[in-house]
């Protein structure tokens, strides 16, 4: 294993695989904050040179924080195929990027390959990719998962329909609900960000999603993301739910801070087996994002990519229906700009397929980041386009609840029409039913939330 | 054929086509107010022709969120867009503004720094943002009375229209009340390029028992002059973070300022009391 | 958050009932916010059956046995007086006039401990009946404006509501028991507003003398007529203005429309009663009942069915008559419980003034109350303002603290109820100001009208709040 190269004439070398993958990292102000990053773009560069040489197995062989410790690393090193695993373990990273860009591989084999890849090798390879690499490579992947509908065929493109309220008003909801559901928003999941996180009200919430989704017999999915214990107790109260949601980190000591393990993790889906509403067999929902373990210190002296790698190895234990970056929520000192939000947002996409998981993305960013709404227009089209499987809706938008801006309900619509993309058949179906959408367009009635109203 | 009978023809078809629904004539709706940021603006709905326009009304007033907004084709509507964008401006500029001095000199306080040099390194750098710089600790120790009960100050944090729309109102009311309880308080000052965490390193230079600022928060579209009280027994630089303790949402659409400042000088009053703040405090 | 236990008792004209409910609070703002609480569920534990209301004679309420309706009422609910955190005693109807009614609450205040005990007057009731019936709710779950009208044996209260805001309420002589029959349909009993309409309609009603159906029937639809000039369908008539209820406000639209109506009271149940029996109960309630049904009132404007008809009143007297505080206040906790606390309401012209810190129309106005209300106390309501300057309030302190020191008697503490949520603000400053020579009490969140009464209960949830009944008239 050699740390050190040469790059235009001048002599670099790292201490560890952490550095170089640290060190490789397109820049980000996270790695900046955390005093990991290269410090000049030519040794940015000499760490890809030498991450490039390094093999697959030197990489599963010092993930970024150790085995012992943390059962993150545990529970994505135990699930490694080894049979995969050996056929490419003397592969160099530079060797597993050109396999999986070439015309030899295909999506069966890159589902094969998956098996095979622990977090470290995902992010190194995606540290050598530049932006549209990373776009051709996703895209010849899909990742399915089925809930009360299947999500991620190619061909299609799904929404999350989010109609938070600043007080949980459950009527203030249903209308911005109803809404989002006449432009033909939420076959992913109606799901919505509780402000009170206390089973009562979720509960309150989830009867209401439940009572609007059979009245109006709509194919989709539905939860109310609180803290995941807070769901467990709702669901043990009697709430109706589909799904239950967990913000997930890279590390153990990260998920420890989130308030949950990977025990926490089963119970849940254990509970759901016996008492969710959902057909199954996919009834977990994770979401994630760059530089959330530095900001709970659990980051290991990691960079926050690698780290990002590590929640889709965790996902991927749990069958997960849906998972999705929320890749600008962090804040400036993390992803300073759009370019990278844009950046991130395109490398937690591929990783997240390369895992296996059925991956999605809320487009977003906040007031104090150097962003706006073009730059969400721009992510939304570069993921939809190499097929990511939801993007999020939410009124004009602007979240009131959050305090952040994603994708408009409108956006789908329009996306979808440029890319050729459908919603998941049976949402559509019912959205034809309900004269909302013909023939892949928005019809006259579109955009109505009135047409709901008794 | 003459004008008359042509104009009579004209007449006759126009209304059979707008009968029949073939041809729509009416304007596209658009407010009538000339700032489309306001809240009257934002409450008309833009969409054409609901179904049922009462209901809409009603869910309207249900919820802040931005409905019944209508489209372009599947884009949004011209003024809903602008709308947006303005917001977007006002939290911009609240983000990255430097308070206007007049609003200081009137609340008789004098600035201090942080070790950020700029808005670019505060915002991306909450370690610098949580330190003084050497000239900001001469300072206080020169202008400041020490050891107080309680220390207040102001600072920018994320929003400098916060402090420019509620120092002047929350400040004095605070200060008036601990004084009626025969509380000795700090002498005022502004803290520019702030975070939450400075007030550890405020709290150890002048050895005041009770810290509190009053801090800009991060803006939503929905209003940019929000503010937050974070208020520390004991304050000391390491401390965990659930030693504060937090009154927020603190701007005229919340709880308006002159009446967070009454809420607040009982809260440090309780904190003082009780020795301890944060999670140890007993509400 | 613990909850209140009200406790709800309606003395009508013909029926008494009592419910118990249970308020549930909430602090609905955030952990790291100021707090607000709310009341969020009101549910209603116990119903007792419906006693027809004892007298002594015509005239008289039977005090006593009253009291022991309610003592077992009490029992079988399983509380005792102690358990009771608010509630309210409502004399309505024609009841409310009869001589005897301050002497039955007293019977009832006296058992019913510390409860916060009050009388309706027939616009009170009349708001009152349109909680309990659910139309307040349902203005303001279907943002619309919508009507109720509970009739009962003796009166129609209307109250008029556009989406939970009162527009205006009335009250009308015209009830199901106005006239009073045998079963052989000899006349027992005529109410002097059931004269006036015979009168009217030149028909002669003689106690003691036989009637047939059909007058009755003529009477009954006249009433019906009446209602709906009374919520403007038709013109109305100088006979309107006879029938209405001494002390009752006229119902006024405000330039608004009333979508919706709803019916409650005993009447209410009669109206679906289109079949058998005419005069059940030895009253014109079911033919008023029938003459409704077909009236041009129901052909005008849709009704919808309320959440109670019959106990309309008791419901709403057990769970809406209370309110609590905003929970931002200043208060001396000595001062509580005040029962029956004369308002003088300011205009926002005098609020103004107070601003502005000129406080000699305030002091000329408390003096002119104090003595008009022959009161050595009152409350001052104010509407406020939102998010003031710091020295908008400091001026208004000051103007508040002087013109009380001016006006009140020494050592009299100061009482302020305002809409706006200024109120903790505002009190610590007039405590500083008026440094112990005055106790006070600043509360908010209250809207209070010229010639309310209010009432002041402990403080509870840790002292956050205190709960406040706001009555439009004392009794007696």
């Amino acid at each position: 294993m050699r740390l050190s190269t040469v790059l235009a004439g001048k002599n670099f070398s790292f201490r560890s695989v952490k550095e170089v993958l640290a060190k490789a990292n397109e820049e980000k102000s996270g790695d900046i904050l955390a005093g990991i990053a290269a410090t000049s773009d030519l040794e940015r560069v000499a760490a890809k040179q030498v991450l490039s040489h390094l093999l697959v197995r030197d990489l599963r062989e010092n993930p970024v924080v150790p085995y012992e410790d943390d059962e993150v690393t545990r529970i994505n090193q135990d699930s490694i195929d080894p049979a995969v695993y050996n056929s490419i373990a003397n592969w160099t990273i530079a060797e597993l990027r050109e396999y999986i860009l070439s015309y030899d591989c295909t999506e069966d084999d890159l589902h094969r390959l998956s098996r095979g890849l622990t977090s470290e090798v995902i992010a190194g390879v995606c540290k050598l990719m530049s932006n549209l690499d990373l776009i051709y490579a996703a895209n010849k992947v899909r990742v399915t998962a089925t809930c009360n509908t299947t999500i991620g065929r190619r061909g299609c493109l799904s929404t999350r329909l989010q109609p938070n309220h600043p007080t949980d008003n459950v009527e203030g909801i249903t209308a911005s609900l109803f809404e989002g559901l006449s432009y033909g928003s939420g076959d992913a999941l109606l799901g919505l960000n509780p402000v009170n996180d206390t089973s009562a009200s979720l509960g309150e919430v989830l009867r209401r999603f439940d009572e609007v989704k059979n009245r109006f017999e709509i194919p989709t999915q539905i939860c109310v993301l609180g803290h995941i214990t807070t769901q467990i107790e709702a669901v043990e109260k009697g709430a109706p739910t589909d799904m239950i949601f967990q913000s997930i980190a890279g590390s153990q000591k990260g998920n420890s801070a989130f308030g949950f393990s990977a025990e926490t993790v089963r119970q849940a889906q254990q509970l759901l087996k016996e008492r969710g509403t959902a057909k199954g067999p996919n009834v977990m929902y994770f979401e994630t994002g760059q530089g959330s373990e530095l900001s709970s210190d659990a980051h290991y002296g990691a960079d926050q990519v690698t780290m990002e790698s590590r929640c889709y190895g965790f996902a991927r234990e749990f069958n997960p229906f849906m998972v999705n970056t929320v890749v600008g929520f962090i804040g400036p000192e993390y992803l300073y700009d759009s370019r990278q939000v844009i950046r991130a947002g395109l490398e937690d996409h591929f990783m997240a397929k390369l895992h296996g998981v059925p991956m999605g993305c809320d487009c977003c960013y906040t007031n104090h980041m150097m962003a706006d709404q073009n730059d969400i227009d721009n992510l939304s089209m570069l993921l939809a386009s190499c097929g990511v499987n939801y993007i999020l809706g939410v009124p004009t938008s602007d979240d009131v609840m959050l305090n952040y801006q994603t994708n408009a309900y409108h956006d789908a619509a329009a996306i979808r029409e440029i890319l050729g993309l459908r919603p998941i058949r049976e949402f559509e179906a019912w959205l034809e039913k309900m004269g909302i959408m013909e023939n892949g367009h928005l019809t006259a009635r579109a955009g109505d939330p009135t047409i709901f109203v008794k | 054929m003459n004008q008359e009978l042509i104009s009579a023809i004209v007449e006759e078809v126009v209304k059979q086509l707008m009968a029949s629904g073939q041809l729509d004539i009416s304007p596209s709706k658009e407010c009538t107010c000339e700032d489309i940021t306001s809240p009257e603006c934002k409450a008309s709905p833009l969409l054409d022709k609901p179904q049922d326009p009462e209901a809409l009304e009603r869910m309207i007033k249900r919820t802040t969120a931005r409905i019944g907004v209508g489209r372009a084709g599947p884009r949004l509507k011209t003024q809903t867009l602008l709308a947006l964008r303005a917001d977007h401006a006002q939290a911009r500029d609240a983000v990255m503004k430097d308070v206007d001095p007049k609003v200081l000199e009137d609340a008789g306080l004098f600035t201090v720094q942080t070790l950020c040099q700029d808005k670019d390194a505060f915002i991306t750098r909450p370690d610098l943002g949580r330190q003084l710089s050497p000239e900001a600790v001469r300072t206080l120790k020169e202008k400041c009375i020490p050891n107080p009960d309680v220390q207040i100050y102001i600072s920018d944090g994320l929003s400098s229209t916060a402090v420019e729309a509620n120092a002047n109102k929350i400040l004095p009311v605070i200060t008036e009340a601990l004084q009626s309880k025969g509380l000795t308080v700090g002498t005022p000052f502004y803290l520019r390029f702030g975070r939450v965490g400075a007030q550890e390193h405020i709290a150890e230079t002048l050895g005041a028992k009770v810290v509190c600022v009053l801090l800009g928060e991060r803006p939503g579209l929905a209003t940019a002059e929000s503010m937050s009280a974070y208020i520390t027994y004991n304050a000391y630089v390491g401390m965990p973070e659930s030693k504060r303790t937090v009154v927020s949402n603190i701007h005229k659409n919340g709880t308006a300022a002159v009446e967070a400042g009454a809420y607040v000088a009982e809260v440090i009053a309780k904190i003082l009391e009780q020795k301890a703040s944060g999670v140890d405090l007993v509400k | 958050m613990p909850d209140i236990l009200s406790v709800g008792i309606d003395i009508g004209t013909s029926t008494t009932q009592l419910v118990f409910s249970r308020i549930s609070m909430e602090n609905m703002s955030g952990y790291f916010c100021v707090p607000r609480i709310c009341i969020v569920d009101k549910e209603v534990i116990y119903k007792s059956p419906v006693h027809l209301t004892p007298l002594k004679n015509a005239v008289l309420i039977d005090g006593e046995a009253i009291r022991q309706i309610v003592a077992e009422e009490f029992r079988k609910a399983g509380f005792t007086p102690k358990d009771v955190d608010t509630g309210a005693v409502i004399i309505t109807g024609e009841s409310a006039r009869k001589e005897n009614a301050a002497a039955v609450l007293e019977k009832l205040g006296g058992f019913a401990g510390e409860f916060v005990v009050s009388t309706a007057g027939p616009d009170l009731e009349s708001i009152i009946a349109g909680k309990g019936s659910g139309v307040f709710q349902y203005t303001i779950d279907n943002t619309c404006a919508a009507a109720n009208l509970d009739i009962g044996g003796g009166t129609t209260n209307i109250v008029f509501f556009d989406n939970g805001e009162v527009v205006s309420k009335g009250c009308l002589d015209i009830g199901g028991r106005l006239i009073r029959l045998k079963k052989d349909l000899t006349v027992e009993h005529v109410s002097p507003a059931a004269t006036k309409i015979a009168q009217y309609l030149g028909i002669r009603l003689t106690p003691g003398q036989k009637t047939t159906v059909s007058d009755l029937e003529r009477i009954t639809d006249k009433m019906a007529d009446l209602l709906a000039q009374a919520l403007y369908i038709k013109p109305q008539e100088p006979l309107l203005q006879e029938i209405r209820t001494p002390g009752s406000a006229w119902l006024e639209l405000q330039n608004k429309r009333i979508s919706r109506i709803c019916f409650s009271g005993g009447v209410a149940d009669c109206i679906a009663k289109l079949d058998g029996d005419p005069i059940p109960y030895g009253d014109i309630g079911v033919l008023l009942g029938r003459s409704l049904a077909k009236g041009a009132l129901m052909q005008a404007i849709p009704t919808v069915a309320g959440t109670e008809t019959i106990r309309a009143t008791v419901v709403g007297a057990g769970t809406y008559t209370t309110t609590i505080s905003g929970s931002t206040i200043t208060y001396a906790r000595e001062l509580f419980p005040m029962k029956n606390i004369p308002a003088l309401k300011l205009t926002v012209q005098e609020q103004d003034e107070c601003f502005a810190g000129r406080p000699e129309t305030l002091v000329q106005k408390i003096k002119w109350f104090l003595q008009q209300s022959e009161s050595e106390r009152l409350i001052l309501a104010l509407p406020g303002t939102a998010n003031p300057e710091y020295k908008e309030i400091k001026t208004l302190a000051h103007c508040l603290c002087e013109a009380t020191d001016a006006a009140l008697p020494a050592g009299a503490p100061v009482l302020i109820v305002l809409e706006q949520d200024i109120a903790k603000a505002l009190g610590i400053l007039m405590e500083k100001e008026l440094s112990g020579r005055r106790k006070v009490a600043c509360i908010d969140g209250i809207k209070v009208e010229q010639g309310d009464y209010v009432d002041l209960g402990r403080p509870m949830l840790n002292g956050l709040v205190i709960p406040v009944v706001v009555k439009t008239l004392l009794f007696g």
